[in-house]
């Protein structure tokens, strides 16, 4: 128990402080899984709209293998992207292995499939004769997918705190192609695995606390948002 | 605007949904497209709104393919009432914005189709808390907003209670009138379309089996599958089929008589109907109040006169396809 608390002043210490490792590793945490994020609703918007708008034989079965990306345990999306990236890979020329990009793309692979199937449930859940309507009232590709955009919301932002919840919290991807290099490629989740193996739990518990302080803040702010917008 | 099927063909897959030969909505009047569930009654609304495209053949809204003149030129009020999020207000905006009116106008052009549908009061509330009705109001007041040349109604009635279903076929001339040009709307109801349309066109099966001014249409059934629809009684006779128009049979003797074997009468509170056997088929025939009502096991003479009787001496149906018959007006 003393330890705890121990590490609870810390921790608070370290984040009062200014403490310049800590706000390096949180910056950088939130940069990659930034990143990934962006790049996952830039990839999966699309495809999540295209999978709950359009009708073709296979669409079942790419709904059901995006279910199962869902579920994929990040250490098999790290091992996925190592095997790709590594030297010996097929793609170990672009010597991207053990650097942030190897990690944004690990993690990009974790969040995709939720942007994916968020965005295909939340555009099903729209009225059928939305985009008819939009059609026959003018509006043209863009300002019709505009304005899907704006009602499905509520599902588009619940992607976004789903994707990014998932891949700041994720220790297993990024420690397989980030290989947590000390001022290059160690987050905030793989620093608290070293420090705890450590022993350093003050540490440990800083960058715990500063990992849920950084979560709450980006998802309170996207919750606002949601809620906000009228129905 | 004149809107035209030329040897249009439409399929879902491999299903042929819609094979038009020629047919034509002329300019100004409106046209109640009738024909059973499954008939492709829809489908062409939406071949007309451009949002579909034909297989074969091309829809013309005036010189123009529908596809290219549907965004200016078509207003459509769907079955289903379908609003984004926000208020009846900003819903009816929308569409006047996407159509391209500055503000001023919209704002009158909104307020007058608002009023007019009466569902002024509703601008402020949010449209996808609306009853039932109130949608169907406001989505008409959204498709007449536009002023478009051509207006399309997908079963304008449906959604409403029967006070208020009555209310709006009252309503609903005069809003045509004054908001709407070429009109075409949909629905399964005989009553609905003779009462709205000044031109019906008889779908089944995706092909027109009858077009022209209501009366017209109404008067000659081309086949007794379409005059059934119309809801005529069909009756076996020596030469074929006789088709007896609505309320034709009375009691009593006339020109195409029939004897009745007398079943069982039938209390409908407004009004009696006698029903029994005639020539083979079960018949109903309204009996007026001040007659005496025969008993059950009894038998009556029925007639209608000749202009309410259509002779079928041939089995197979006939299809509207040739342009010297198909032309609406």
């Amino acid at each position: 128990m003393e330890a705890i608390w121990d590490g609870l002043v810390e921790a608070f210490r370290l984040i009062g402080t200014g403490d310049g490792e800590l706000f390096s590793i949180a910056g950088r945490s939130l940069l990659v899984s930034g990143s990934a994020t962006a790049l996952a609703m830039l990839v999966g918007v699309p495809l999540g709209y295209l999978l709950g708008r359009a009708r073709f034989p296979a669409r079942t079965l790419i709904l059901a293998a995006v279910g199962t990306g869902m579920g994929m345990p990040p250490v098999v999306a790290g091992l996925v992207i190592w095997l790709l990236l590594v030297r010996s890979g097929p793609f170990g020329g672009f010597e991207l292995i053990y650097t942030k990009q190897a990690m944004i793309i690990a993690q990009f692979l974790i969040a995709t499939p939720l942007v994916i199937a968020f965005t295909a449930a939340s555009i099903q859940a729209l009225p059928a004769r939305l985009p008819d309507l939009l059609a026959v009232l003018g509006a043209g590709k863009l300002r019709t997918l505009w304005l899907l955009a704006r009602e499905a919301r509520l599902g588009l932002l619940a992607a976004v705190m789903a994707g990014f919840g998932a891949v700041v919290s994720e220790v297993g991807a990024s420690m397989a192609v980030g290989g947590n290099l000390v001022g290059d490629t160690r987050v905030l989740t793989t620093a608290i695995v070293t420090e705890t193996s450590r022993a350093d739990t003050e540490r440990a518990i800083a960058y715990g606390l500063v990992l849920l302080a950084m979560a709450f803040a980006i998802v309170a702010v996207l919750t606002v948002v949601q809620q906000r917008t009228p129905r | 605007m004149e809107a035209r099927f030329d040897r249009v063909q439409f399929a879902y897959g491999d299903q042929p949904v819609v094979d038009v030969s020629d047919l034509r909505f002329a300019a100004g009047r409106v046209t109640a497209l009738l024909g059973p569930n499954g008939s492709g009654k829809s489908t062409l609304l939406r071949l007309l709104a451009g949002l579909e495209r034909p297989r074969a053949g091309r829809v013309l809204l005036g010189e123009e393919p529908a596809a290219a003149a549907a965004r200016t030129a078509v207003a459509y009020a769907f079955q289903e009432a379908v609003f984004l999020s926000g208020t009846l207000r900003a819903n009816l905006d929308l569409a006047l914005r996407l159509r391209g009116l500055p503000r001023s106008e919209r704002r009158d052009r909104l307020a007058e189709a608002a009023t007019a549908c009466g569902v002024a009061h509703l601008l402020d509330r949010p449209a996808n808390r609306l009853s039932g009705g109130e949608a169907q109001r406001a989505n008409l007041a959204r498709a007449l907003s536009l002023r478009a040349p051509l207006t399309l109604l997908d079963e304008p009635l449906a959604g409403f209670d029967e006070r208020g279903r009555g209310q709006m076929l009252e309503e609903l001339p005069a809003l045509l009138r004054r908001f709407a040009g070429t009109t075409v709307l949909v629905t399964h109801d005989r009553d609905e379309a003779l009462r709205l349309a000044a031109d019906l066109v008889l779908l089944r099966e995706g092909r027109v089996r009858a077009a022209g001014p209501r009366r017209e249409v109404f008067a000659s059934p081309p086949d007794p599958e379409t005059a059934a629809f119309l809801g005529y009684t069909l009756i076996p006779t020596d030469a074929g089929l006789a088709g007896i128009a609505p309320g034709g049979l009375r009691p009593g003797p006339g020109d195409f008589m029939l004897t009745l074997h007398v079943e069982e009468i039938v209390d409908l509170v407004t009004s009696v109907e006698v029903v029994g056997s005639g020539n083979g088929e079960r018949i109903a025939v309204a009996f007026p109040p001040h007659l005496p009502l025969p008993a059950p096991g009894e038998q009556v003479t029925v007639s209608a006169p000749t202009e309410m009787v259509a002779s079928f001496t041939e089995s197979a149906p006939k299809t509207v396809d040739s342009p010297s018959r198909a032309p609406v007006a």
